[in-house]
């Protein structure tokens, strides 16, 4: 419990007492619910971003894979919650084990073009693929059950399983950067070839940290779906992956809560702006130029990447 | 026989012919690359604006000719102040705050450019009309034209780099910048100059390919991936190596639309990707260890 931390545990009752609030409408609780699913996803991409050094281009591919596991079994009437999470690990796994270990045998930018290429391929498969419903993707999902009978069907029960994720993503994450194992992904980050010399298998590690982040964000799309009713190849476009790179950008990488946080100012502004001007991304996009030139700890982030001098290639 | 010339030999000039496009693209990008090390997610929308100022041009002066010279123009210019105003201050910095940097960029210029022209697709009309016939099919001229003039412009690259003191400049940064530096080089205007050139000529080729592809705002997207995967194959950083592989990477393309459809072709090529990141990261000509 001391590792985890009393903050965190108050912003969860706070979070919880949310749908209590009176001006909670249907609305809000569902724009409450993509926020917290991209700040838990963001967070997860922290760990490869701001711990490892590791920025991965290919995060839809992860989140788009989760939502269709668990679409595929919804459109055939298995509603459990668990048979599709378990489902969504299972395909999720499968994929990052082959992702992880190619691309974290490569540096980087080859790391981000791996990772890129790879979801690259699964999009274009999802997109193509009319079993999957092609680019229409899988549609009118009925409603997942927590337990038999038992359905997750209003927008204050959703929001408490994304709750749920979020918590369970949050503990995982920070047991992890507080272990042994996440200390030496910040060495791996800080210098790898002196993590290796020490006799760390570098690797492996960056292996681990690219299969825990992979199945997290896993599990968020899975979720996804039992609150949109859809899954489609659009998730895993390659913009997607740079939106969630926004998010962790915006709130301060190797920070865990500055990504959740990161994730839900991105999602309530790209909601809120383009309610009411059509040329939202220009604002999305300036905000990320503006991160990166000004403030690279991001908003709400205390560390930054570690300096090198301009010719990384010697 | 039939089918070597009414099927097999013109698709081959297809491939050759967007081959010598996107090269012209791919350059740009493996110049910055070699520069800055940045891989720049915005070089699809420079490419994307040429086509759409070639487009005001041509609405204002109904030339195709003028506009294929002041599109590169004013594409060179948007790349000027761009790099001044935003990858100037990340020299020193990661890598990788450049290639995040320039994916905001992208998003601006993408939407700017909906804005501005709005969503629809956009046609621009070949200048050059007809066809020739050679080797006993016929070919569209414009194509023909097309490939002149990349082969053209892909020459005078060649002689820029190493027949002018400018191009052996940016050669010689892109070995090692800190020393030319130190020799008294101005290395940041050279890298200013460097990014409107390759700007200008993504400009180029958006405007070439317009009248064989549509105009649209989402143009981009879809030619940068190819283009990131021509400079992995060339091997970052190599000019010529890029060269080689859009000629090899469009004749690839072209060649497999006819036994596979387009979806597969897209994963076969792919999965020729991976394995060439895996197995060779250097590509065909690139050089051991760049950012490896």
């Amino acid at each position: 419990m001391t590792r985890v931390g009393w903050p965190a545990l108050a912003g969860l009752a706070a979070l919880a007492a949310l749908p209590w609030t009176p001006w909670m409408s249907n609305y809000w609780m569902l724009l409450a619910f993509d926020a917290l699913l991209f700040g838990a996803i963001a967070m997860s991409l922290d760990l490869l971003m701001g711990y490892t050094g590791l920025v991965s281009f290919g995060h839809a591919a992860f989140y788009g894979l989760g939502a269709y596991a668990t679409a595929v079994l919804l459109e055939r009437e298995v509603l459990s919650v668990w048979a599709c999470l378990g489902f969504a690990l299972l395909v999720v796994g499968l994929y990052a084990a082959v992702v992880a270990y190619f691309a974290t045998s490569r540096r980087g930018i080859y790391f981000a073009l791996l990772t890129l290429i790879f979801a690259e391929v699964v999009y274009t498969f999802f997109r193509y693929t009319q079993t999957f419903g092609g680019s229409d993707g899988i549609q009118g999902l009925p409603d997942a059950e927590l337990l038999p009978g038992l359905p997750i069907a209003t927008p204050q029960a959703k929001y408490y399983l994304v709750l749920g994720y979020l918590a369970f993503a949050y503990v995982v994450c920070r047991l992890i950067v507080t272990s042994h194992f996440g200390k030496v992904l910040v060495a791996i980050r800080e210098n790898e070839d002196r993590a290796r010399f020490l006799g760390y298998s570098v690797q492996r590690y960056k292996m681990g940290a690219c299969m825990i982040s992979a199945l997290l964000t896993g599990l968020g799309g899975a979720i996804y779906p039992m609150r949109a009713a859809y899954a489609t190849p659009d998730l895993m476009l390659w913009t997607e992956s740079g939106e969630f790179i926004i998010s962790v950008m915006i709130g301060g990488l190797g920070t865990l809560v500055g990504p959740i946080i990161g994730g839900v100012f991105f999602t309530i502004l790209r909601d809120k702006v383009s309610s009411y001007v059509d040329w939202y991304f220009i604002v999305i996009g300036a905000v990320l130029v503006v991160i990166v030139l000004f403030m690279p700890r991001g908003l709400f982030g205390f560390r930054r990447l570690r300096l090198r001098p301009w010719r990384a290639t010697a | 026989m039939d089918y070597l010339v009414a099927v097999l030999l013109p698709q081959l000039l297809h491939g050759l012919v967007f081959g010598a496009a996107l090269g012209l693209l791919a350059l740009g990008l493996t110049v910055i690359f070699g520069l800055l090390g940045v891989m720049n997610f915005a070089h699809g929308e420079l490419y994307m604006l040429g086509a759409y100022a070639g487009l005001v041009v041509i609405g204002l002066t109904g030339s195709f000719w003028l506009a294929l010279i002041a599109a590169p123009l004013l594409v060179g210019a948007l790349g000027a102040v761009t790099e001044v105003a935003t990858l100037r201050p990340l020299y020193r910095r990661e890598p990788l705050y450049g290639l995040i940097l320039t994916f905001g960029l992208a998003l601006v210029f993408r939407e700017g450019a909906r804005q501005l022209w709005g969503g629809d697709m956009r046609r621009i009309l070949p200048p050059v009309t007809g066809s020739t016939p050679i080797l006993g099919m016929t070919y569209p001229n414009y194509r023909l034209f097309l490939l002149a003039v990349s082969v053209t412009l892909l020459v005078a690259i060649w002689l820029f780099f190493t027949r002018t003191r400018a191009g052996i400049l940016v050669r010689a940064a892109v070995q090692d910048a800190e020393m030319l530096d130190g020799l008294g080089v101005n290395v940041p205007r050279l890298f200013t100059f460097t990014f409107a050139g390759s700007a200008a000529l993504a400009a180029v080729a958006g405007l070439l390919l317009a009248p064989v592809f549509t105009v649209y705002p989402q143009m981009g997207v879809e030619m940068i991936l190819l283009a990131f995967i021509v400079v992995i194959l060339g091997g970052m950083g190599s000019l010529g190596g890029s060269v080689v592989a859009a000629f090899v990477i469009g004749i690839a393309q072209s060649l497999l639309t006819l036994w596979m459809n387009p979806q597969r072709v897209a994963i076969a090529i792919f999965g020729l990707m991976i394995l060439v990141l895996i197995l060779r990261p250097r590509g065909l000509f690139g050089r051991e260890g760049v950012l490896e």
